[in-house]
């Protein structure tokens, strides 16, 4: 099996909100993103995956077995990190070890010891004592314990100060190495993903915008930035998002309509870029 | 074997690290039948995509510089650094026939053109 | 192991830092069972006690947001259910056999006399009314959580205030009279019995139903 994550047609409605027809697919070995504004479906995405929520429609298959037929043993290779821990807070570590570990079979003593020791978390300190950061690699140490082929987090750096997510950074692409682990990562802080994600998923108001390799995404836009009076209609139509001011303006454009605007000062475009002009527009036209 | 990416050269980092294996072979810090760095380890080190280093390798097998084995690595190949020089000798041709075209246009003699030649040549290697 | 235990287990360390307090509560119905000379009232205030306490893994899981940890673990909703029961029923039968023991010694020593029907009719009772009022708030709990279910924490306290007026009126001496009445205590247990493990059934399989229909 090649593909540790298959999204669907995945739909849910809600009364004030709809996610719709969500689909994508993380093959083994590799590290996606996903990523949208605030508010855009994310979550919601993560935990139709999880069927913490009840789909309106789709198909989610985890390690090729159906997250709700199959939910026991999908879940058993499954490790998930939200964005504050879901310990007692009055556990001490060693007894987060105690109560989660009765659930896998294949859980690793030595393993989690090791991870501590790596993590620098006591074993003897509460839950609550431990720095959010701490309590991420927490989260973390117990998924890979038990060989949580695909981890799934979702927005575990809000909160993180730049040297915790450098080091979360380091720790899934040590995770997926040796191309037999996969991550789904959700975040609004994109810098993250920037370098180390291989495929991006962008949704944008319950919708899917883009899902590929990231690369190819960040390779079909471009900034362009002229004056005023060479923000043309025909450039207006064209562009994703523009953001004019007095001396000049910036639009997102794609990258196959580039040739008609040579003439413009262009430059590469970054996630945020990307996230931030699509997102205007839909906040315009809606 | 060096490789430095740079996140502000705008140059892709894809493009960075084939340039940059290109170079090493070109210099001798690869020698044919050498290993380039695993993919998924390059990967991590540098804090990029697998993706991205799968695809400068997969590029530089298409151009002829190293062949994938599966499960053994990327090797160099012997004829990596000829095929570079061959490469270059040919850039040069292409662009010296550029500069006699232009030359000619000028009505610039041959022998001012080597004397052109021979002034910027000593600027570089002064530089 | 089967999953149904280690969900007991799991139960079990959300509640230990909480287990002192919980013992405590056990303290109060002995002394109160002192001052009234009865077991029977002893034991229906003890058992009312530890219902009130059942909400607590409840709360600790809602304080914390463990529905997202019970989301995640590779175990069936059933299970966690069925588990959550057999931890409290652990709790109710553990403060059941502590009171049985503790409340007739000190009576004893107070100077009553406790037959082997007082005994029964004791244990008989205190397991009804605790299954009495587990099973409205389990259900309860499941539906609304700890914090906005709150009013089925105080199902024992109205429970134990309605079966206060009739037990109080009729002393240890009398309780005898109640057993000779019905001919058969055996088949007063056995139907007690029946009736306690049907309570629970649907209120287990109502719990189930609740779980799985909720969205975390």
């Amino acid at each position: 099996m090649n593909n540790y994550l298959e999204v669907k047609n995945l739909s849910k409605s809600f009364d004030n909100f709809r996610l719709h027809d969500i689909a994508f697919t993380l093959p083994k070995g590799y590290i996606m993103g996903l990523i949208g504004p605030n508010g855009s479906g994310k979550t919601t995405t993560i935990k139709l995956i999880l069927n913490m929520l009840k789909r309106t429609d789709g198909e989610v298959k985890i390690l090729g077995l159906d997250n709700i037929a199959d939910e026991q043993a999908a879940k058993k290779s499954l490790g998930v990190v939200f964005d504050s821990n879901y310990f007692s807070d009055d556990w001490k570590v060693s007894q987060v070890e105690k109560s989660v570990s009765v659930f896998y079979e294949n859980w690793n003593t030595q393993r989690f010891s090791e991870l501590l020791d790596k993590f620098h978390i006591s074993p003897a300190k509460k839950v609550k004592e431990l720095s959010k950061g701490m309590q991420m690699k927490l989260m973390i140490a117990c998924a890979f314990s038990y060989d949580a082929k695909l981890l799934i987090l979702d927005e575990p750096t809000s909160g993180l100060d730049p040297v915790s997510r450098d080091e979360l950074l380091h720790i899934l692409s040590e995770y997926i190495e040796d191309g037999e682990h996969s991550v789904l990562f959700s975040t609004h802080i994109t810098g993250d993903l920037e370098r180390a994600a291989d495929y991006i998923t962008y949704i944008s108001y319950g919708e899917l915008f883009f899902s590929g390799s990231k690369d190819e995404f960040m390779d079909s836009f471009r900034i362009v930035k002229g004056g005023r009076e060479e923000l043309s209609d025909d450039l207006g139509k064209k562009a994703l998002g523009i953001r004019d001011f007095a001396t000049g303006f910036e639009a997102l454009i794609k990258t196959e309509d580039i040739k008609q605007f040579a003439h413009l000062n262009m430059e590469p475009a970054t996630i945020d870029d990307i996230v931030v002009f699509t997102s205007k527009r839909g906040e315009q036209y809606e | 074997m060096k490789l430095i990416i740079s996140n502000i050269s705008g140059i892709p980092i894809y493009e960075q690290i084939k340039q940059q294996v290109k170079s090493a072979i070109m210099s001798g810090d690869l020698h044919a039948d050498e290993t380039l760095p695993s993919l998924r380890t390059l990967a991590k080190d540098l804090k990029i995509s697998v993706l991205t280093v799968t695809r400068a390798y997969t590029e530089l097998e298409e151009e002829g510089f190293v062949k994938n084995i599966q499960g053994r690595g990327c090797f160099v190949l012997s004829r990596g650094s000829e095929l570079l020089k061959e490469q270059l000798l040919c850039k040069i041709e292409n662009s010296l026939l550029e500069a006699i075209n232009a030359a000619r246009v000028a009505e610039l003699s041959g022998e001012e053109l080597h004397h052109l030649l021979d002034i910027l040549m000593e600027e570089k290697t002064d530089e | 192991m089967s999953n149904i235990w280690k969900s007991v287990k799991l139960d079990f360390s959300l509640v230990r830092p909480y287990v002192k307090t919980i013992c405590f509560t056990m303290v109060l119905p002995v002394v109160f069972a002192a001052i009234n000379r009865s077991l029977l009232t002893g034991i229906s205030f003890a058992m009312c006690f530890i219902a009130m306490t059942t909400g607590y893994t409840f709360s600790i899981t809602e304080k914390n947001s463990m529905e997202r940890l019970y989301g995640i673990l590779p175990i069936r909703k059933s299970d966690m259910v069925i588990g959550r029961y057999i931890f409290i029923i652990i709790m109710g039968l553990t403060a059941l056999i502590f009171s049985l023991i503790a409340h007739p010694v000190i009576l004893t020593i107070l100077g009553e006399s406790i037959g082997i029907f007082d005994y029964i009719s004791a244990a008989v009772t205190g397991i009804f009314l605790f299954a009495l009022y587990t099973v409205f708030q389990l259900p309860g709990y499941y539906k609304l959580g700890s914090i906005k279910g709150r009013v089925f924490m105080y199902i024992p306290v109205a429970g134990f205030l309605i079966t206060l007026l009739p037990i109080t009126k009729s002393p240890v001496g009398e309780s005898k009279l109640l057993f000779t009445v019905i001919n058969s205590p055996i088949l007063l247990m056995l139907l007690a019995v029946i009736f306690v493990i049907a309570m629970y059934v649907v209120s287990i399989s109502v719990s189930i139903k609740i779980l799985k229909n909720k969205e975390m």
